[in-house]
């Protein structure tokens, strides 16, 4: 025996059995498993079989796609078949509702300005990704409505729209300019002056920043577009404008609303837990005829408020009653201790609501913010009750149209699919958002 | 007992109720700067009750608590000042999860002390030095083991450099193999001269460390002396069962 201790050395780990491994394993695991598992494998894979088959079937292999009425289509190929040519001819009013023909350039133009304001959130080596994204949510709704809707404006609402173009110019240079020499707009434009010290920069930047804007100025107290009235609007732009809007507004209305229901100030708390409790116990529908119907009333006479606003108002408000609700759940998963650490090293309520909690709460919130988006934007189909045509009052309108006269699937088949692939995006950026936002949460 | 030199933190007549719960009753408490105390007791003596008084994450209702002569006055906005010269370890860590160790130590220095970004880092990067783990920089919290998630919390809290470091059990919640990487990191803080206040039951620390033992129950502190005394003669029966208990 001697006095050295004996050495431990680990043995090396053994490959899993193979039968557990591999396709041959999981279909194993997972459809084989047992006599009963099978068999419903089985069963649920020919209910798919058929369910699938007989919508080909009638969609694509049986379906008519050149036909001047729907008669022609019945005498074709009778009810076994669709009926695309209807569809394809609403298609230009499915998406644009009854705005005027030669107008519809602005509604693309407008949109093309929305995806070309947020793709410099997704762009690496952009560091004003905060200053973007809150620019666009306040600040590109009044550059829509200069497309949109046009029409002779005030000095007031041409200075706030020369405001959202002016911002939009900045989005843009700001987001090469970091991206080619790692500067902000302002700064670069300081540096090309050749600004001697910090203060001048700043001047300088600032009155970069205002050139932007009297540019701007310019171009928009120039070019006026024809007034389009909302009572035209309609189809798939209707819809994304008052779900784009309605998201826009409830998300940091939640916030505040959330906020102000944990307060410690009775008024506050009061106010917020009567609004959420009062819009939460109500379905939309009413508040929508609420709003549609009541507040007129409520108003002196001759004060006409706008029908397509009075339902975003109503959308918008139920939305954040919502949304207020799932934000205090996130509120109330963060451990206390990370607020007493915030407090130990100095921070305000503010700051460590902002940097600490909200970041936190936010994302173990996405898949539920990302639900209640999802289900406001199906939700917006209600405001066709109050005579706004959306995208479905659009697709009933086909079946309506003396030469497709009950031609009501093939159109809502079409709008089933628009709205499939606009939550099934929505759901699947937000999974992706989760993934990205968890870097290093996970042990 | 007064201690000699410059009163760091001063507890008066420090009264605290949880509801009809007294939790602290009546402290008085005197501890000198550079001076470190220990403070143990069974759980709900109102250890960590008052130590949490000290930087006001509970209020206290009764009595005066002053830092470095000044009182805590319980608004918010007068005290952050006076509160900014002391820094708090916590049991859990409360480390940010959604920032690297390197921002977790830089973000008060930006945000609060409204200091440069490349300064904050140099700042952070030396006291992540200090506590053994600057290759750990750019990770994030969870990827750590406890032990070093606790040393990064102590750097974080030095980044702002505090006069005073509060210690809530650090120890209490790190697997026997991780406590004497933290207590080591404590025991050097101690030669550096910091004024140190550490709830612990680590009575090896306190031998070692400690200029004076404290120890409390039911919210009273029965009895304090140097540590070489407080071991080897307490003088209540109390204490003495404590003792028993865990040495």
């Amino acid at each position: 025996m001697s006095d050295a201790p004996l050495v431990f050395t680990p043995r090396p780990a053994d490959p899993p059995p193979p039968s557990t491994i591999g396709v041959v394993g999981w279909m194993r695991a997972n459809l084989f498993s047992s006599l009963p598992n099978a068999i419903l494998t089985f069963l649920g894979g020919y209910i798919f079989y058929v369910v699938v088959t007989t919508i080909i079937d009638w969609a694509l292999v049986k379906a008519v796609w050149e036909a001047e009425n729907r008669r022609q289509c019945l005498d074709l190929v009778g009810r076994s078949g669709a009926c695309w040519p209807g569809v394809v001819e609403w298609i230009p009013n499915l998406i644009y509702g009854l705005y005027p023909k030669d107008q519809v350039w602005r509604i693309n133009i407008g949109f093309l300005i929305l995806l070309a304001w947020a793709v410099p959130l997704w762009l690496p080596r952009v560091k004003s990704k905060v200053a973007i994204g809150l620019s666009l949510v306040l600040l590109y709704p009044l550059l829509a409505s200069y497309f949109f809707h046009g029409g002779a404006q005030g000095v007031v609402w041409t200075a706030l729209i020369a405001l959202g173009g002016a911002a939009f110019l900045w989005v843009w240079l700001t987001t090469l300019a970091e991206m080619r020499f790692g500067l902000g707009f302002g700064a670069l434009v300081a540096r090309l002056a050749g600004a001697a010290d910090d203060e001048r920069a700043r001047r300088i930047g600032w009155g970069a920043l205002a050139a932007l804007y009297v540019l701007a100025l310019l171009v928009v107290s120039q070019l006026r577009f024809v007034e389009v009235p909302t009572r035209v609007w309609g189809g798939l732009f209707l819809t994304l404008v008052i779900s784009g809007i309605g998201i826009a507004f409830s998300l940091p209305a939640g916030v505040l609303l959330a906020l102000g229901r944990r307060s410690q100030m009775p008024l506050i708390r009061v106010f917020c837990v009567t609004f959420i409790e009062l819009f939460r116990s109500v379905p939309l529908i009413t508040i929508l005829f609420m709003f549609n119907t009541m507040l007129p009333l409520f108003l002196p006479a001759g004060v006409e408020v706008n029908r397509l606003l009075r339902a975003i108002v109503a959308v918008c408000l139920f939305a954040s009653a919502y949304m207020a609700e799932i934000v205090r759940g996130g509120l109330q998963a963060i451990p206390k201790g990370q607020y007493e650490a915030a407090a130990a090293m100095g921070l305000g309520f503010w700051q460590s609501t902002s940097l600490i909690i909200l970041p936190q709460a936010l994302r173990i919130m996405i898949p539920s913010i990302v639900g209640n988006f999802i289900g406001l934007f199906k939700d917006t189909t209600l405001v066709s009750i109050i005579g706004l045509f959306d995208l479905l009052s659009m697709s009933r309108a086909v079946g309506e149209d003396t030469r497709w006269l009950g031609l009501f699937i093939e159109p809502f088949f079409f709008i089933t699919m628009i709205y499939f692939v606009f939550c099934f995006l929505m759901s699947q950026y937000s999974l992706n958002l989760e993934r990205r936002l968890g870097e290093g949460q996970r042990r | 007992m007064s201690p000699p030199g410059k009163a760091a933190i001063q507890l008066i007549g420090v009264s605290k109720w949880y509801g009809g719960f007294q939790a602290l009753k009546g402290l008085d408490l005197t501890v000198a700067e550079g001076e470190r105390v220990v403070v143990c007791g069974p759980s709900g003596s109102g250890k960590s009750t008052m130590i949490r008084c000290i930087n006001q994450l509970e209020r206290h209702q009764k009595g005066d608590i002053r830092i470095h002569g000044r009182a805590l006055c319980g608004e918010p906005k007068q005290d952050a000042p006076v509160l900014r010269e002391t820094g708090m370890v916590f049991q859990s860590f409360n480390l940010f999860p959604h920032m690297t160790v390197l921002e977790n130590c830089t973000f008060a220095l930006t945000w609060v002390k409204q200091m440069p970004q490349a300064e904050a880092e140099g700042i952070a990067m030396a006291h992540l030095e200090r506590v053994r783990i600057p290759e750990q920089a750019r990770k994030y919290p969870l990827q750590l083991s406890g032990g070093q998630q606790q040393r990064v919390a102590i750097a974080r809290a030095l980044c702002m450099a505090p006069r005073i470091m509060l210690f809530d059990e650090p120890t209490s919640a790190l697997d026997p193999e991780m406590i004497k990487e933290v207590l080591d990191v404590m025991v050097e803080l101690a030669g550096t001269g910091m004024t140190m206040v550490v709830v612990t039951h680590e009575m090896g620390f306190a031998r070692t460390v400690a200029n004076r033992v404290v120890f409390m129950d039911q919210g009273e502190i029965v009895e304090q002396a140097a540590p070489e005394v407080f071991f080897s003669a307490p003088r209540y029966d109390r204490t003495r069962l404590f003792l028993s208990q865990i040495l």
